[in-house]
């Protein structure tokens, strides 16, 4: 399976060095909008991260938006990137989705288990927002 | 490589094609040759288990094991090889010490510093002892006129020198504090052993604890001191090896130390510290004491006249680490670009929650210094940190 919007990150990240590609992310963070103050709740955020992590998410035309922000920057960065591969899609795609950029672009494995468990659990997180819309549209 | 890196293999290796400058020896140390090839003849002559068998090998085995009590004993100063125990490390010391004094600490208080590390206050809390703080400065300097002993008080259990800030704290005036009051007390020197002469009978503690991978030696081996006034102790854990007769009514135990070593230990772990102690010895303890105090002062100057930097801490005495921040950039984001230029560095809380609170962070960069770090590799810091900086500017 291909996808487009990660074909394009693998792209951006490919031939470059570590710093350049921590460079990239930091420039990607700077680009996403903080994330409101009222929404950095306990309930929001993640636990298993070294930096903090928060996420919340909403319906729009029956595609799902994510808002994601971190106090780290690199964190901030790779789910900048997480969120232009799964906004916008319907739920059902986001359930499915394999996120094979981050193993191509190298930032799965620079992320080490103990440093991941932050990654994976921000992605547990997403694919169970998506699957409870899946669950809840099949039941309506 | 220049002076004492010579010795540890490891430290010879690039990393992301760069020199590895190891920083995180307050986490664990790396090791020398000398130790590397103990474990290995170890297993390859002498390996058996201790204290069981009557043939050749476990005779040799034993008769290493107990060697390396004595110079652990030696080591740390104590009177007696029989008050040096071998645990697992230094929270299985810890541990062992709340379950043996558990009756008396319910219900009642242990007092600590406010920089301990989660090891000295879990086991305390299990135990069902609430926690009290010696007040500290904003330098984080103990304040010791005020240290509150009452008829609460069943331990004073301190660290030596703080995993986080490098602070020493002065162990000797709280133990004389403690002794007016007849409150035992535990030194936790996980992060001393390896920086500083150690010697239990001039700091007149009750128990001291350290783990043997902070001190150049293997995982799974530590040592915990019990001065012989506390040489009848209820065992923690209960088992083979640490019996004197045993029936299906009544169980005696052996004299100390073996009657806490229940099951078979790490031996060949164990026996490694005594090659680390060879080792250290060898250069001497001085001459290790002088050369980590100059990189030490060095880092620690280097990195206050940096503008964006905090440092955090500033006692008299320190040693060890070091913990700062970079006013602009998150520790973990520090971290990680510092491994890319093959500087391993620390972050987070360094499971010390409660410092981290009073300081009212989330976390710092921890830079940790041993015998082999060099002010070269404080300059390879730097230069990062200054790399970094500039990335985010």
């Amino acid at each position: 399976m291909t996808d487009a919007i990660q074909d394009e990150i693998i792209g951006e990240f490919d031939g470059l060095e570590w710093l350049e590609k921590y460079d990239l992310l930091i420039r990607s963070a700077r680009e996403l909008e903080p994330m409101d103050e009222e929404f950095r709740t306990d309930d929001n955020s993640i636990s298993g991260c070294q930096s903090r992590v928060w996420i919340r998410s909403y319906k729009k035309d029956g595609k799902l938006i994510f808002d994601l922000d971190s106090d780290a920057m690199i964190t901030k960065g790779i789910m900048a990137l997480l969120l232009r591969v799964v906004n916008n899609r319907h739920p059902q795609e986001i359930a499915n989705i394999d996120l094979y950029f981050l193993e191509k672009t190298g930032l799965k494995s620079n992320l080490s288990p103990a440093r991941s468990d932050g990654l994976r659990a921000i992605i547990k997180r997403i694919k169970e927002i998506a699957q409870n819309e899946v669950g809840q549209s099949n039941f309506q | 490589m220049t002076g004492f890196a010579k010795d540890f293999p490891i430290l010879a290796q690039k990393v992301y094609g760069k020199r590895l400058v190891y920083l995180d020896n307050a986490a664990t140390t790396q090791k020398p040759n000398s130790v590397i090839d103990t474990i290995s003849d170890f297993y390859k002559t002498d390996y058996s288990n201790i204290h069981r068998g009557v043939h050749y090998l476990s005779e040799r085995s034993s008769e290493r094991y107990e060697k390396t009590r004595e110079k652990v004993s030696d080591f740390i100063g104590a009177r007696n090889s029989s008050e040096v125990t071998f645990t697992a490390g230094t929270t299985d010391a810890i541990n062992q010490v709340a379950r043996s004094l558990e009756p008396s600490l319910r219900g009642n208080e242990v007092l600590v510093t406010g920089v301990e590390h989660h090891s000295n206050i879990v086991p305390w809390q299990m135990a069902e002892a609430k926690l009290k703080a010696i007040p500290m400065d904003e330098d984080c300097n103990l304040l010791l006129d005020s240290v509150d002993i009452t008829d609460k008080t069943k331990l004073v259990a301190i660290s030596h020198v703080s995993n986080v800030l490098g602070s020493v704290n002065d162990i000797k005036e709280i133990t004389e504090i403690a002794k007016d009051h007849d409150v035992p007390v535990l030194v936790d020197a996980a992060q001393s052993i390896q920086h500083l002469p150690l010697d239990v009978k001039d700091i007149d503690c009750d128990f001291l604890v350290a783990s043997g991978h902070k001190m150049y030696a293997s995982t799974g081996a530590g040592v915990l001191y019990t001065n012989d006034r506390f040489s009848d102790l209820m065992p923690a854990k209960g088992g083979g090896g640490m019996v004197d007769k045993v029936s299906l009514e009544k169980t005696t135990y052996q004299e100390p130390p073996l009657r806490y070593e229940a099951g078979t230990p790490h031996i060949a772990g164990i026996i490694s510290m005594g090659a680390s102690i060879d080792y250290m010895q060898k250069i001497g303890l001085e001459k290790i004491e002088k050369h980590e105090n100059d990189v030490y002062s060095y880092a620690r100057d280097r990195l206050l006249e940096m503008d964006n930097v905090t440092v955090y801490g500033n006692t008299t005495r320190m040693c060890g680490s070091i913990s700062f921040n970079l006013d602009q950039v998150h520790h973990y984001d520090v971290g990680l670009m510092m491994d890319k230029m093959g500087v391993a560095v620390r972050t987070g809380h360094h499971c010390a929650q409660p410092l981290m609170e009073s300081l009212t962070i989330e976390g710092t960069v921890r830079a940790s210094f041993a015998l082999y770090n060099t002010k070269e590799d404080v300059d390879r810091l730097i230069e990062g940190i200054e790399k970094v900086e500039m990335m985010y500017t």
